[in-house]
Formats: structure tokens, C-alpha cells, sequence
């Protein structure tokens, strides 16, 4: 009756329904459409065509979702419920013993897959656990003072340099005095360097000089002993007392307690230790360890200097960390020291006239507002490029289970037909997965701990000790492990719950087929993806390699042969003014005349070391941007041989001589800063710095200063017999090894004052590795974790391989029974992979494109989409991945088609 | 929660539409459209489809395919197995016992 008057049609709109079939859970479609259509009739019947579509649209979205709900709801209730009779007792930790052994048994079984997927993981664990902990103990760590968050460091600039500059003690002072209500503690530190021990073998050691106040004022408690007391406050040299870093303890006294109260020598002076700071104190700059701690009073001492640092208002070099008073932020102290800064103008003009002072959280530093900048991009640089190892690595599990997950379906589907238990299946796939998961984790434990110690190995080359304490962060294995068991439940648990489910209603239909092919293609994407990374991480490789190969070949513009490099330390050493021209001048007359000794050169700066020094210039005519109408120029103080051993000809009027600086005050430039400020020749023209007027007599060719990658560089060269110099680099040149020359330098440096204590004794080799050392580091690096990823990728490609062998075998025997050639079939085979691999390829090079571009800044000489790179490393690949393809291709050839047809 | 020893709200009903409908109608379009029209209020049929299926998988109802009695294609019949019966009898005398302490015509309104 009622069907007769609507038979205008039979359905729901058609549109509408393949919306809905889409949408729907695979498994309840068939049903669940048939239920939707029978609803939309039974709704026409009664309300007519148009509210029964309006009705179903409706649903369109709620019946799909609701399905997928309860799906996801019974996934989570099976794997609880399981969990659950795990941890019960009695017959199920004989069930969990059980199902240990047999998913040992079935990971034995297929020893090549186990050990591809276990390898993947740790090596993905294992790297991001090491960089993580190493990232994290040099940047990330908040040391655990007392409150931490109150403490602020302060900072004072010019605004002639850097914004981010050191106090002197007399400006801290009337910090101190003014800033009652504003800050409730105020410490300052001056770090300095001294040879500690016996004068026969002394050892350099970085230390702290430090207010009193130092440990109270930052919540430091004793780890020993005590800390500086007011007593300690006293007048300049009057309190020979130190605190030992924790680690220095050790060494030194081996632990033991009665250290207290002995006596230590530094710098020819006996200090008592009245104290041992906590471990996790290493002094106040994280990254750096600070060896001992001694009275602020006691810095003239430890300095080995005449004049008294702590009296001069212009002398700074002091770092001041400060605790905010109750209720004061970070915002009104800043706000605070702007007025304190407009009072110190005006009270000292000569020193203080335009001086700025900022407050910065302690904990929002992680070693200087300046190194911070470089070295955020450096870690977050590593740390994505560990992700991306991990990344690959997880794609390699997954791979592998789903893989497993389709030899299980059928295996599943016989258990449960002979009666056994969803929950128990379930429980020995998870046990398997924790197994896997467990066994990678703890082989990445292994590596991590292997690769942080070769990483540790790897010291940046700067004269000072490191703070290298680096254990394992547990927080990072934990992590890592857990994204490793999800991935391993992602892709193994989830094909088994479906593999294990009851179908839901009816419809027994074999679907098997369609299934397959779904997970194939599942794993065709995986090892796209892997090789697409690969190809991120390779192109990456590459680009550091050949950027360091420019590096190595450019020229420095200095003699870069044999020969060797010393850096003699005079006022570490105790020597006085008197006593140190002597030495430098015997120094060099001595060197002159040792056999094998050819060149001697003094210098303050040799180049491309890792310092820095700069002198504001004023240029007649030349426009500044400093308030002063200063230029910053790299200027170095350096002797007549300076030029004739490193081999830097003089270009135009004359060079240093001997006796230069006893009368006028005159200057070399470099043929890149007469080009800049003196294009009409710069020789007779005159600058005013440092001291003064000074005459331009002479122009050198150019060197490399700071980098090998920069552009030729204003350089500013001084007569060092100017004035005294307590420290300079000496280099020499002779006719055997650098190891001889370097021999003979340090034996006639020691001979003539065994005291003399040297920061730096190394050959010339080794000084000029110093500016390889970032690209050398980041090629090293990259090649690493690109040849870890290409192996990954390649262990992919063989699984992809390897399983569309084993699923064509019917196929593939019947080609042969039709008269296929064995090539013709390897062709086949390893054509199905290398289509996966060239999409991957392709992938690949876009993405390491964007990449390529954000790493220039890093490059040297090579352009971020250097074609060298970027058709290598494609073909690298392609000849890996055919390899990789080719065995598993090899095997198809050989099936027997008699044997492969009987196969069903 | 707790599904082994009671019905839930939405299962009860539905096993109760079941037994209204009577074994040659109980199918799950029909179930929804008795509910929507002896409550009179607007039912989800995915839950109705759902329940019908945890239902049956603990046990409580029991479903059969068979064409319909006036012809066309084969449609799941569902019905109360003994223990839903007995769970349905359960529920309802745990309702009737609250209900009745109280006084009569409360929350009529």
C-alpha cells in the first residue's frame, strides 16, 4: 500500500549512500548499510522521501562515528582486559611464561626479521638516548639552586659591543647598596686561569674568584666543609682560602674528607680548603667546570697581576648573579636598573655614560644570551636529524610486524577455530611486541652509552675544561621505548585485534585477498617514506662533506706546513714584568739559534684559532654606527718574524723591523682594510686606537682571521715591542717534523724558566684542524646517521622485496611454466621494488631541497643544492636499493613452477 | 562497566522492543523505529545496532537470518536468550521495588 505510492524510488539517494559506505568500518559495511537502507524505507513509509533523505544525511556523520567509537572502545577493553590477566597471578604467569617462551621460539624462528627489527630499534633508541642526554646535560639541565627561578643574571653594556657584557667590582658595589628591596642577594664571580700543584708540574686549572656571599646568595649548600663567610670579605689578598669543585676533591684527595683544612697551592701561593662544593655545582657558567672557588679578595693573587682589578671602575670581567626580592619579577627589576643606570651616569661620567645593565632569568639561559643563539639552532639541528633515525627505525618495526601480522591471520584464524581464547591470543602477540620492543631498547641502551663516550671523546678544541660529567637520561630511554612499543602496537597489535575479531554480524566472506593488499601497500608507503628520509639525511651528508673537503683545500693565506705553536703564559707563571722581557727576548735568540729552527714569530692572535679580538678604530672620514664614531677591527700585537714564518708578504711600503714600537706609534693594515677605508693607498695615512694616534706604514696581504669560509677581512697589525705582553703565541718553523719543532720549542721554552706554564703546546696541523672542526663534526655526524638510514632503507626494500616474491610464487611459477626467462623474472621482481624506491627518490630530493636551503648558513663553498650531491646521492641509492632488491629477485627466478603451482 | 551483571539503559529497551515486536519483526530498523515511537523520543540506530551486537556477543540475545515472512531479502531477527530474560525480569523487579515505597503519582508532573 504505502510502498506503492512512494515506489518513486527503492533507496536512499545513491550519492549518499557510497558517502556512507566510505565512511563506515570495513568490517560492519555490508551489514550496517543494509540496517541504514531498511531504516530509510520504514521512514518513507512514514514521514515521505524527502525527510527520510534529510534523516539519512543526518546520519552520515553519527552512524559512522558512533561505529568507529565502540571499535576503538573494544580495542582498548580487549588489550586492558588482557593486561589485566596478566597481572594476575597463579595460572597466568604460567600463561606468561608460556607465551614468553614461544614468542622467543617464533622470533628465533625468523632470526634475520628479529634481528633487522631489534637492530632498527636500538640503533634508533640507542642515537636519540645519546644526543638527548648529551643535548640535555650541556643545554638543558637547571642546576638545583634553592629557589631557583628568584635568581636573575645581570648584564651591563655600552652598547659598543656586545649587550651581554661583565661588570667591574666598583660599579657592583654600588649595585649592592642601591638595590635594597630589589634584589634580597647580590654575587659576583670573576673566572680566571691558574697553575695549581708543584712549580715543577704545574696543572692549569679554571677557577672562580667569588664573592663571599657567592653559595648564600644562590642557594649552594656544602657538600664538605663550609662556605665563604664575612671574614672572607675582607681587604684585598688577606684571605687564602678555596672551595674545591667536587670532581677536583676526587682527583686530588682521592674523597677523603681530611681534605679540609689542608693546604693547596695555586700560582706559588698555599691556600687553605675550608670547603668541597655539591656535584651538581660546577661553577657559573653550565657547560664549564670550575675547579676551585676562591675569596673575590684573592684575585689579584690568582691573576698574577700587579694592579688590583677590583679598584679600577673601567675594569670589567666580573659576572653578577643576583636573587630577586620577594614580590619583585623579572620585568621591574629591569625597569628598576634602567633608572639605576641613568644614576650612574650622571655620578660617574667618565666610565659609566651611557651604560646599560639587563636582567635575564638564570633559567632561561642555557650558557650566554650570546652562545645561546648559535647553539639552540646547532642542538635542535641534532636532535631532528636523531627523530629522523628514530623515525626510520620505527618504520622498519612496523614494517615487520605487519608483515607478521598477515603470515599470523592464518594462524590466528586455526586457534581460534580450535577454541582458543581472543584474550590470550592477544595477551602472547603483546608479550611478543614488550619482547621486541624490550630487546631493542636494551641494545639501544648499549650503543647509547657507547656513543656518548665516543662523543665525549670529540673535545671541541678550546682551551677549557668541560663540564663532562654525561650520564644516560633515563627520561629519554623511557621515551624513545615507549614510542617504540607504540609503534609495535600500532602495527602489531591493531592487525591482530582486527585478525582476532569475531566478524560482528553474519558475512563470513573471505576478505582476505583485499586485506593483503591493503597491508602491501601499507608497506610499499612505509619504505617510500624511508627512502625519502634517507634521502634527507644522505643529501644532508653530503652537502657537509663536500663542504668540508672546500674547506680543507681553501687557502688560509698563511704557511700552514710544518711547524708548531705555543702560548707561554708568563703571568700564570709568577713572573714578573722585568723577568718577562727578559724571557721573551731570550726566548727568541735561544730559538734562533736551535738547530732545526728556522722561523720564530710572536703573535696575540694567531688566526683562525677559535678567539676573537677586536679594537674600536677611529678612521679619519670613515662613518660608524658606534656612538663613539669607532670602527671594530680584528687587530692582533704581533713581532717582525711574525711575517716571514707564517708567509705573509708585505704589499706596499715596509714591514715590522726590529725596535719598531720604542718610538712612533705605528700600524700595518691588511690589503682588505686599505681597500675598505684607504682605496687611494693607505700607506703615510693615520688611525687613532689603541694608544693613540698611529702611523700606517706598511700593507700585508690578506689572511684568513676568524673563519676559513669568510670574505677577506680589515685586519689591524701591532709592533708588539710596544709594551709588555704576558702572554703570546709563538710560533716556529724549522727544517725537520712538526713533532720535532714542536719538541725542541717546548724544551727551550722550559729550559730557559721551568716555571713558565704553557696553555697550549700543539702543531701548526693541529692549530689550523681547529677551524675544521664544525664542518668535520657535522660530515662526521651526518655520515653516521645517512649511512644508518640508507641501511634501514635497504633492509626495507629487501622485506618489500623478499615478501612480494613469496606472494607471487603462483604467479611467478606459472610465468615460467609459459616460458619466462629467469631475467626476465628478476627484471619483474626487482621493477616492482624500484618503483617504491624512485617515488621515495623523488620524495626525497624535494624535501632534502627545503632542508638544503636551511643548512646554508653552515655550508662552506658549496651551494645548498650542489648538483654533485644532488645527483649522487640518488644514484647511491639506486645502486644500494637494486642491490637490496636483487637478492630477494634472484630467488623468484629460481622457483620451480611445478612446485610453485601445486602450492595453493 | 559492570556489563556481565546488569542491563544498560539502552540495552534493556532494546530487548524490550525485541519482545514487543515479536520474533517475526524484530530487526534493528524496526527496533529503532518502536523505540522512537513507544518513547517518543528520537533513538541513534547505531546504538541501537551496537547494542544489539554486544548483546548478543555476552550471550543475553541470539539473532537468526531469514527472509522476512512477506518476501524480499534475508534480515537478522534478533530475540532475548533464557539469561537476558532472566536479566530483564531482574531489572525490572529491582525497578518496581524502588518505585513502589513511593507515593503514588510522584514525578507524574
Amino acid at each position: 500500500m504505502a510502498e506503492e505510492r512512494h515506489a518513486e524510488r527503492a533507496g536512499p539517494p545513491e550519492a549518499l549512500r557510497r558517502r556512507m559506505w566510505r565512511r563506515l568500518p570495513s568490517a560492519d559495511r555490508e551489514v550496517a548499510m543494509e540496517e541504514l537502507d531498511d531504516l530509510w524505507h520504514l521512514r518513507r513509509d512514514r514521514l515521505g522521501v524527502e525527510a527520510a533523505d534529510r534523516w539519512y544525511r543526518r546520519e552520515l556523520l553519527r552512524f559512522p562515528a558512533r561505529l568507529w567509537t565502540e571499535r576503538v572502545r573494544r580495542g582498548w577493553a580487549a588489550a586492558i582486559r588482557s593486561a589485566w590477566t596478566m597481572g594476575q597471578g597463579g595460572g597466568g604467569v604460567d600463561a606468561l611464561i608460556r607465551d614468553f617462551r614461544y614468542a622467543l621460539r617464533r622470533l628465533g624462528r625468523s632470526r634475520g626479521f628479529s634481528a633487522v627489527a631489534i637492530l632498527s630499534l636500538a640503533l634508533g633508541i640507542g642515537a636519540n638516548t645519546a644526543m638527548f642526554s648529551v643535548v640535555n646535560a650541556v643545554l638543558l639541565v637547571d642546576p638545583p639552586f634553592r629557589d631557583g627561578d628568584q635568581l636573575v643574571d645581570l648584564y651591563t653594556s655600552d652598547l659598543s659591543g656586545t649587550l651581554y657584557g661583565t661588570w667591574s667590582h666598583p660599579d657592583i658595589l654600588d649595585l649592592e647598596e642601591r638595590s635594597e628591596g630589589v634584589f634580597s642577594g647580590v654575587a659576583a664571580s670573576r673566572t680566571f686561569v691558574a697553575a695549581v700543584g708543584e712549580a715543577t708540574s704545574p696543572e692549569v686549572v679554571v677557577g672562580e674568584a667569588v664573592t663571599a656571599n657567592h653559595f648564600e646568595v644562590l642557594g649552594v649548600p656544602m657538600h664538605l666543609g663550609r662556605a665563604f663567610g664575612p671574614e672572607e670579605d675582607g681587604p684585598i689578598d688577606s684571605a687564602p682560602v678555596a672551595i674545591l669543585n667536587h670532581g677536583t676533591w676526587l682527583r686530588e684527595f682521592g674523597g677523603d674528607p681530611r681534605a679540609i683544612g689542608r693546604p693547596w697551592r695555586i700560582n706559588g701561593l698555599d691556600y687553605e680548603i675550608v670547603g668541597v662544593a655539591p656535584e651538581w655545582y660546577t661553577g657559573s657558567f653550565p657547560a664549564f667546570r670550575t675547579g676551585a672557588f676562591v675569596p673575590m679578595n684573592m684575585i689579584r693573587r690568582v691573576m698574577g697581576q700587579e694592579e688590583n682589578p677590583l679598584e679600577a671602575r673601567g675594569n670589567r670581567g666580573t659576572f653578577v648573579r643576583a636573587r630577586r626580592a620577594e614580590g619583585v619579577s623579572v620585568d621591574q627589576a629591569n625597569a628598576w636598573l634602567e633608572s639605576f643606570s641613568l644614576g650612574m651616569s650622571e655620578t660617574y661620567p667618565e666610565t659609566n655614560e651611557d651604560r646599560r645593565y639587563t636582567a635575564i632569568a638564570t633559567q632561561d639561559i642555557l650558557v650566554h644570551p650570546l652562545v645561546d643563539g648559535a647553539l639552540v639552532p646547532v642542538a635542535g639541528f641534532l636532535m631532528a636529524i636523531v627523530a629522523l633515525v628514530l623515525l626510520i627505525a620505527c618504520m622498519n618495526l612496523a614494517s615487520f610486524l605487519l608483515a607478521r601480522a598477515e603470515q599470523r591471520r592464518r594462524e590466528i584464524a586455526v586457534r581460534l577455530s580450535l577454541g582458543a581464547g581472543r584474550s590470550g591470543l592477544i595477551r602472547q602477540l603483546l608479550v611478543e611486541t614488550v619482547l621486541l620492543s624490550t630487546l631493542g631498547g636494551l641494545g639501544g641502551l648499549a650503543l647509547a652509552r657507547g656513543a656518548v663516550d665516543a662523543l665525549l671523546k670529540v673535545r671541541p678544541p678550546i682551551p677549557v675544561p668541560l663540564n663532562l660529567d654525561i650520564s644516560l637520561d633515563l627520561r629519554v630511554l623511557l621515551f624513545t621505548l615507549g614510542v617504540s612499543v607504540a609503534a609495535g602496537i600500532v602495527f602489531g597489535l591493531v592487525p591482530a585485534l582486527q585478525a582476532t575479531r569475531p566478524r560482528l554480524a553474519g558475512t563470513l566472506r573471505d576478505e582476505s585477498g583485499a586485506v593483503t593488499r591493503g597491508r602491501s601497500r601499507l608497506r610499499g608507503v612505509l619504505v617510500t617514506a624511508q627512502v625519502s628520509l634517507s634521502v634527507v639525511l644522505l643529501v644532508g651528508s653530503g652537502l657537509f662533506l663536500r663542504s668540508l673537503l672546500e674547506a680543507q683545500s681553501a687557502d688560509p693565506g698563511v704557511y700552514t706546513g710544518e711547524g708548531a705553536v705555543i702560548w707561554p703564559q708568563l703571568d700564570l707563571s709568577g713572573l714578573t714584568e722585568e723577568e718577562g722581557i727578559a724571557y721573551w727576548a731570550e726566548l727568541e735568540e735561544r730559538l734562533r739559534g736551535t738547530p732545526g729552527i728556522t722561523h720564530v714569530g710572536y703573535t696575540d692572535m694567531m688566526p683562525l684559532g677559535f678567539g676573537v679580538q677586536t679594537t674600536g678604530l677611529r678612521i679619519p672620514g670613515v662613518e660608524s654606527n658606534r656612538p663613539d664614531g669607532r670602527i671594530d677591527i680584528d687587530y692582533a700585537w704581533t713581532s717582525p718574524g711574525y711575517f716571514t714564518t707564517m708567509e705573509v708578504p708585505v704589499l706596499s711600503g715596509r714591514g715590522f723591523e726590529d725596535g719598531d714600537g720604542e718610538g712612533e706609534r705605528i700600524a700595518l693594515v691588511s690589503r682588505a682594510f686599505e681597500r675598505a677605508y684607504f682605496p687611494g693607498g693607505a700607506v703615510g695615512r693615520t688611525v687613532d686606537g689603541p694608544g693613540g694616534e698611529r702611523r700606517i706604514v706598511g700593507v700585508v696581504a690578506d689572511t684568513k682571521v676568524r673563519t676559513i669560509g669568510e670574505d677577506p677581512r680589515p685586519r689591524l697589525y701591532l709592533p708588539d715591542g710596544e709594551s709588555y705582553r704576558e702572554a703570546r703565541q709563538v710560533v716556529t718553523r724549522g727544517t725537520g717534523s712538526s713533532g720535532e719543532i714542536l719538541r725542541a720549542t717546548v724544551d727551550v721554552a722550559l729550559a730557559i724558566d721551568p716555571r713558565v706554564v704553557l696553555m697550549d703546546r700543539r702543531t701548526l696541523d693541529e692549530h689550523f684542524d681547529v677551524h675544521l672542526f664544525p664542518p668535520r663534526m657535522a660530515a662526521l655526524l651526518l655520515s653516521i646517521f645517512g649511512g644508518l638510514a640508507l641501511l634501514l632503507a635497504a633492509v626495507g626494500i629487501w622485506g618489500v622485496v623478499q615478501h612480494s616474491v613469496a606472494q607471487r610464487t603462483r604467479e611467478v611459477g606459472l610465468r615460467v611454466s609459459l616460458g619466462a626467462t629467469g631475467g626476465s623474472v628478476i627484471r619483474l621482481m626487482v621493477g616492482s621494488g624500484m618503483r617504491v624506491v624512485a617515488f621515495g627518490v623523488a620524495v626525497g630530493l624535494v624535501l632534502a631541497a627545503g632542508a638544503g636551503t636551511l643548512v646554508a648558513g653552515f655550508l662552506y663553498g658549496v651551494r645548498p643544492l650542489d648538483p654533485v650531491t644532488f645527483i649522487g646521492i640518488p644514484l647511491l641509492l639506486i645502486v644500494v636499493s637494486l642491490g637490496a632488491a636483487w637478492f630477494p629477485a634472484r630467488r623468484a627466478a629460481a622457483i620451480d613452477p611445478m612446485k610453485a603451482l601445486r602450492t595453493e | 562497566m559492570g556489563e556481565k551483571q546488569t542491563l544498560g539503559e539502552v540495552e534493556h529497551h532494546v530487548l524490550l522492543a525485541t519482545v514487543r515486536l515479536g520474533a517475526t519483526a524484530s530487526y534493528t530498523a524496526a527496533i529503532v523505529e518502536e523505540l522512537e515511537s513507544v518513547t517518543g523520543r528520537e533513538v541513534a540506530p547505531a546504538a541501537v545496532y551496537i547494542a544489539l551486537r554486544r548483546l548478543e556477543e555476552s550471550g543475553l540475545a541470539e539473532s537468526e537470518m531469514r527472509p522476512p515472512a512477506e518476501g524480499g531479502r534475508p534480515r537478522r531477527y534478533f530475540r532475548p536468550t533464557a539469561a537476558g530474560r532472566t536479566l530483564m525480569a531482574e531489572s525490572r523487579r529491582r525497578f518496581e521495588a524502588l518505585w513502589s515505597g513511593l507515593e503514588p503519582g510522584w514525578g507524574d508532573g
